[in-house]
């Protein structure tokens, strides 16, 4: 194992932790800017020029209000369950590579016909040089890397579960409840449609994983099929529209956090905001190359470089910020028996499907561009079958008395 | 047996001597009309109860064509009465052989019509200043029959108001319709005609001679005849608007005549009294003195809630509590010496409330002594008409008796069935003053002041009183418990007037803050459980009492004559 | 009243096509539409406390008695607002007018209303006989208490002499110029107009 430098783990873990929470404040503020233009408002802006220092004064709030704990509920694990959420959503971002990153260098080879003594002396040549370089992740090279990040991701819905029933408010368990189903049959078609690319690269590295990218092309391009259930499924896990069923306020009040208040309520809301920027952040380099832009417009080196690689980065995953923010106020929310048989029916199914061609291609060594065309035909295939002529649910259609003739 | 026939609805009126508006009322069709009062003479002046007329031989009626005061032209078998109301008859009756060109109801209707756009040429239109609003006919058969824009185009007479025509009432001279109602009211039934028509035309008005105001006993009655707003009661003036009111039948309690009253309350508070025609009792009218005689009923200084008496002081306790004592300490008495113990019954009681008072000191032991409270008489009974030298006049039309309390009869006679006699109050008190009377409970309920002052002559030791009444007096001020008392308009009962009739007293208004109505109390100081229920206690009465027997049925609105 | 058969027309469900079924170009169509809200805002906002709304002349806000040529109190106690006025907010103490009223038989001693209770229907301005009440366009009602919140007469008169002469904090205009029947005064019996 390589040793690691603590003071620069340490500094790196208080940069990317004040980056993220300053990021999850003006998402608040994004969030609802973006939602007053979309309806024809303004918006906050009030605090301070366009309403910029309103995270603040949000966070003064929280921070200020009182902090009432209702007598009924379950004491420990009510103020256990802001802190479970928060931690864990934190922890799922300790891996992702926030900037340039190189792959670690793979296990000693001989194969090639090379003396086992240069093997090895290359090969720690190369962990130095791995060492020495700038990492921009809190733990890079980690093996299990994105089998960490969900595994840590998915304990999230400890943190819901636990505010839910620690409330002892029947809306608070129905949204936990809720939650733990849509986070549980969510997880299926998120890890499916990623077994894909690991197949690809051989590795749960990310920095593999991008590495792979940089040569070979963005995975967007062989594996569409694969992104548009990576992004659903990602919607789902961050309890974002049109998959907010745990806190529906028209059902439930105010879902699992019905009793929270003041800065507890605070972090619950924050949980879903560190997991938009990670989720965010994987999107980006799973599935288009992290920091690398096609045709060399990245390549450059020194300080130069790494800005222009953050930068490149960051632009990726404001972009798919944005989005979710977009879409909110586009799509309407899901019943819950919708929401199930999307994924049970449709996600997982296609991941099978989608994961198997990839298997093929790997086994007879074919390009992989053909996964390009077998994703859009799965893709059209599913939609003609979804949209054939289903006499059972005809049936079901209430008939429209027809319209009498008009006499005058 | 005659028959005749309005609006095509043949109403058989037996023998009896009708006019037209009091035939037509007994076929339930009524006949607009101002100035007739069936109490009063026929003047046929307002002109508002025009009718068709006709008579019905072989089957075709031969119809006068002219249109006839309906409260001035006696009917008998088969006259045929039209009403200007004809196109609102009952259509499923057979159409009467009325002439070919005869148009049923035309003429009536128009007639009135322009009786009420006469009467309207001078009656000002400040409905919503004016205290009759609501209830006032002329705006209700304005509404009727009456035309909706007026055609005067000249400036309205508007004749200075009277007030100063009496201390009780005031006179909207330019209100006033000349049906002379009022005038015929002070001259035949009160007798002293103070009011009378001065002027001629229509500068024609109601007035009182100069220096002789309306002051008669009566005179209030004058504000119900009026049928707009000309006489309004000062008592009344401006308090309420009508249509807040809700009305209640009662019995005054005022004197033993009894009248039948309705009593107007809004959000508990009582503002006017009414007479309820009731011939077997007062007939259409009351005197002023119960007319305004509810006023102790709003009073602020009322007694409402129980007392009892703390280091000589009286302080106030929970009903519930205040029962509980008064329980106790009578069972006590009645162990100790049931000949010591008292229970004095007012003659403003119900006959329910001092039968269920009798009922629970008497269950407990014989000896027990029931006498009847002081009886208030003032002066002699008071007939009317009286001239204008104040002589009364024969035919009595009207009595205001000197006895001033409703129901001393009913209370007697269950004190003769439960004990034997009658004991009156100054036993009581000689009894008091000897120290014989060791228990005593004073079921009092006097709005006059000073029933119990002979209580201030009284100093008795180791006297256990109880007393129930509105306002403080001797008697609280020696009582160990002090009950608030309900007023009339506070119960349910029966008073039993003068003649022996019984009449039912109902709820109008809720009795003040810890205020329970006496039936309620007695009943839980018998520890006879739930609420008091009239019907229920008017069985057992008839059951126990048999002077009250009538009373297990259901009492008529006017009262029932239980001799 | 029920509608007639012929003027109900029917109308049959929109048929989804294969490419709303697909959901993916159905979503893109909503996207364009809520990122060209971003791009193209119609923001109508009005910035409150800076920017005084415009109000129309028949906004129904805070009454107000009003007062009659003398400056009397125009209400003549009649109660017909209060009976009209569906949320029993308005209490009012009728009396005699004082002897020096000739023209007045009655006036309210005191004219109270709950501004808290009130619904601001204007049933109470439409009821009224004398045009004595009327809601004005003062719409910013605020109150540290309950108490404050219950108008008495007095208050009610001056909310009139506020509204009829020029105000320095609405840029000196007159909000509310008495705008029914002159501002005589006619209790209730107005002689009819001469055609």
């Amino acid at each position: 194992m390589t040793d690691f430098n603590i003071v620069y783990t340490l500094a790196l873990i208080v940069v990317a932790f004040g980056a993220v929470m300053t990021t999850v404040g003006y998402l608040t503020l994004a969030e609802r800017k973006i939602s007053a233009y979309v309806q024809d408002r303004i918006g906050p802006d009030r605090a301070g020029p366009f309403g910029l220092l309103q995270p603040l004064a949000d966070g003064i709030k929280m921070f200020f209000k009182e902090d009432s704990t209702p007598k009924h509920v379950d004491k420990i694990f009510f103020f256990l369950a802001p802190g479970i959420g928060v931690a864990t959503a934190l922890l799922a971002f300790s891996i992702v590579p926030f900037g340039p990153s190189s792959p670690p260098p793979g296990p000693v080879s001989v194969d090639a016909g090379r003396p086992l003594e240069l093997a090895i002396t290359t090969h720690e040549a190369e962990m130095k040089a791995y060492q020495e370089h700038t990492t921009f992740a809190i733990a890079p090279g980690l093996d299990i890397g994105i089998l960490f990040s969900f595994a840590i991701g998915s304990l999230v819905v400890y943190g819901i579960i636990l505010g839910g029933w620690s409330a002892n408010n029947k809306y608070a368990l129905l949204g936990s409840l809720r939650s733990s189903a849509q986070i549980i049959s969510y997880e299926i078609p998120l890890g499916m449609s990623i077994l894909g690319l690991i197949l690809f690269t051989g590795s749960l590295n990310l920095e593999v994983i991008l590495d792979y990218q940089i040569k070979h092309g963005w995975f967007i391009l062989y594996q569409p099929l694969a992104f548009l259930l990576f992004l659903v499924s990602v919607y789902a896990e961050c309890n974002r529209l049109p998959f907010d069923l745990p806190e529906a306020e028209q059902e439930l009040v105010g879902g699992f956090h019905t009793e929270f208040g003041s800065m507890k309520l605070g972090l619950l809301l924050m949980v879903d905001y560190i997991h938009m920027i990670t989720t965010s952040f994987f999107m980006a380099i799973l599935f288009f190359g992290g920091w690398h832009l096609p045709f060399g417009l990245t390549n450059f080196d020194g300080i130069t470089g790494l800005v222009i690689k953050v930068a490149v980065l960051g632009f990726k995953t404001f972009i798919f910020l944005m989005l979710y923010m977009l879409v909110r106020w586009t799509i309407p929310r899901f019943k819950f028996d919708q929401l199930m048989g999307l994924a049970w029916q449709v996600m997982i199914p296609l991941a099978i499907i989608n994961l198997v061609t990839v298997m093929v291609i790997r086994e007879f060594k074919l390009t992989p561009w053909i996964l390009t065309a077998t994703s859009l035909v799965t893709f059209f295939a599913a939609a003609t079958i979804s949209t054939r002529d289903n006499p059972a649910a005809n049936k079901k259609r209430v008939v429209v008395r027809k319209p009498e003739p008009v006499t005058t | 047996m005659a028959t005749v026939y309005v609006n095509d609805k043949p109403v058989d009126i037996g023998n009896e001597r009708l006019n037209c508006v009091q035939a037509a009322e007994k076929g339930g069709i009524h006949i607009p009309h101002y100035c007739y009062h069936p109490d009063l003479t026929v003047v046929a002046s307002c002109r508002m109860c025009l009718v068709e007329m006709g008579d019905l031989k072989d089957g075709k009626v031969a119809i006068t064509p002219k249109v006839f005061p309906g409260c001035q032209t006696p009917v008998k078998d088969g006259t045929v009465i039209v009403t200007g109301d004809y196109a609102k008859r009952d259509t499923s009756l057979p159409v009467l052989g009325y002439p070919d060109n005869y148009k049923p109801g035309d003429r009536a209707k128009k007639a009135q019509a322009d009786t009420l756009e006469g009467l309207l040429i001078n009656h000002p239109l400040d409905c919503p200043v004016c205290d009759k609003a609501g209830e006032c006919k002329l705006q209700d058969y304005s509404f009727q029959y009456g035309r909706s824009q007026s055609r005067m185009i000249d400036e309205k007479n508007t004749p200075p108001n009277k007030p100063e025509i009496s201390s009780k009432i005031t006179l909207f001279t330019d209100r006033c319709i000349m049906c002379t109602r009022c005038v015929r009211f002070t001259r035949e039934v009160s007798g002293q005609a103070e009011l009378s028509v001065v002027s001629r035309g229509h500068h024609s008005e109601i007035d009182v001679f100069p220096g002789e105001p309306l002051e008669n006993k009566l005179a209030g009655n004058v504000v119900d005849l009026c049928p707009v707003g000309a006489l309004g009661s000062k008592d009344f003036l401006y308090k309420q608007r009508v249509w807040y009111l809700k009305t209640e039948d009662s019995v005054c309690a005022g004197c033993s005549t009894g009248c039948s009253i309705s009593a107007d309350s809004n959000k508990d508070v009582i503002f006017r009294l009414r007479p309820r025609p009731n011939p077997q009792a007062q007939g259409y009218f009351m005197c002023d003195e119960g007319r305004h005689g509810y006023h102790y009923v709003n009073a602020a200084e009322r007694l409402n809630r129980p007392h009892v008496r703390k280091d000589g002081k009286l302080a106030p306790i929970a009903y519930t509590d205040a029962v509980k004592a008064v329980s106790d300490e009578f069972k006590d008495a009645i162990k100790k010496n049931a000949a010591s113990v008292w229970l004095v019954l007012s003659p403003f009681l119900t006959v329910e409330e001092a039968f269920l008072a009798a009922k629970w000191l008497k269950e407990s032991s014989k000896q027990v002594k029931l006498a009847l409270g002081p009886v208030p008489f003032v002066g002699e009974d008071d007939t009317y008409p009286k001239d204008r030298r104040g002589k009364a006049l024969q035919p009595v039309r009207f009595t205001i008796r000197a006895e001033k309390c409703p129901n001393r009869r009913g209370v007697e006679e269950v004190l003769r069935t439960l004990q034997g006699d009658v004991i009156t109050f100054p036993k009581v008190i000689e009894a008091i003053k000897k120290g014989d009377a060791k228990a005593v409970f004073l079921a009092g309920g006097y709005p006059v002041k000073g029933s119990f002052d002979v209580f201030s002559e009284v100093k008795a030791e180791n006297l256990l009183l109880a007393v129930s009444d509105f306002f403080t007096s001797p008697a609280t001020e020696l009582a160990k418990y002090v009950f608030p008392a309900a007023a009339f308009s506070e119960k349910e009962g029966t008073y039993l007037n003068h003649a022996n009739l019984a009449q039912t007293l109902h709820k109008v208004s809720h009795a003040p803050q810890e205020t329970r109505q006496e039936g309620q109390l007695f009943q839980d100081l018998a520890h006879r459980r739930g609420l008091f229920n009239l019907a229920a206690v008017r069985k057992e009465l008839a059951k126990e009492v048999p002077f009250f027997g009538k009373l297990a049925d259901q009492v008529p609105e006017l009262g029932v004559k239980l001799v | 009243m029920s509608a007639s058969s012929a003027s109900v027309r029917f109308i049959e469900e929109p048929k989804i096509g294969f490419l709303e079924r697909m959901y993916i170009p159905a979503i893109m169509e909503g996207l364009s539409i809520t990122v060209g809200h971003i791009f193209k805002p119609q923001v109508k906002t009005e910035q409150y406390p800076e920017q005084e709304p415009e109000l129309p002349p028949n906004y129904r806000g805070v009454h107000r008695l009003n007062r009659d040529t003398n400056d009397r109190v125009k209400c003549v106690a009649c109660y017909m607002c209060a009976t009209a006025c569906p949320a029993h907010c308005i209490d009012i103490v009728a009396a005699p007018a004082p002897a020096e009223w000739k023209d007045r038989e009655k006036y309210p001693e005191t004219f109270v209303i709950d501004e808290l209770r009130c619904i601001y229907c204007g049933m109470c301005e439409e009821a009224c006989p004398v045009d004595a009440i009327e809601l004005t366009t003062l719409y910013d009602l605020t109150g540290l208490s309950r108490e404050q919140m219950i108008f008495d007469k007095e208050k009610l008169l001056s909310v009139f002499d506020q509204t009829t002469k020029p105000d320095p904090h609405r840029g000196n205009k007159i909000t509310d110029p008495v705008r029914t029947r002159s501002g005589l005064l006619g209790p209730a019996a107005e002689l009819p107009t001469v055609k």
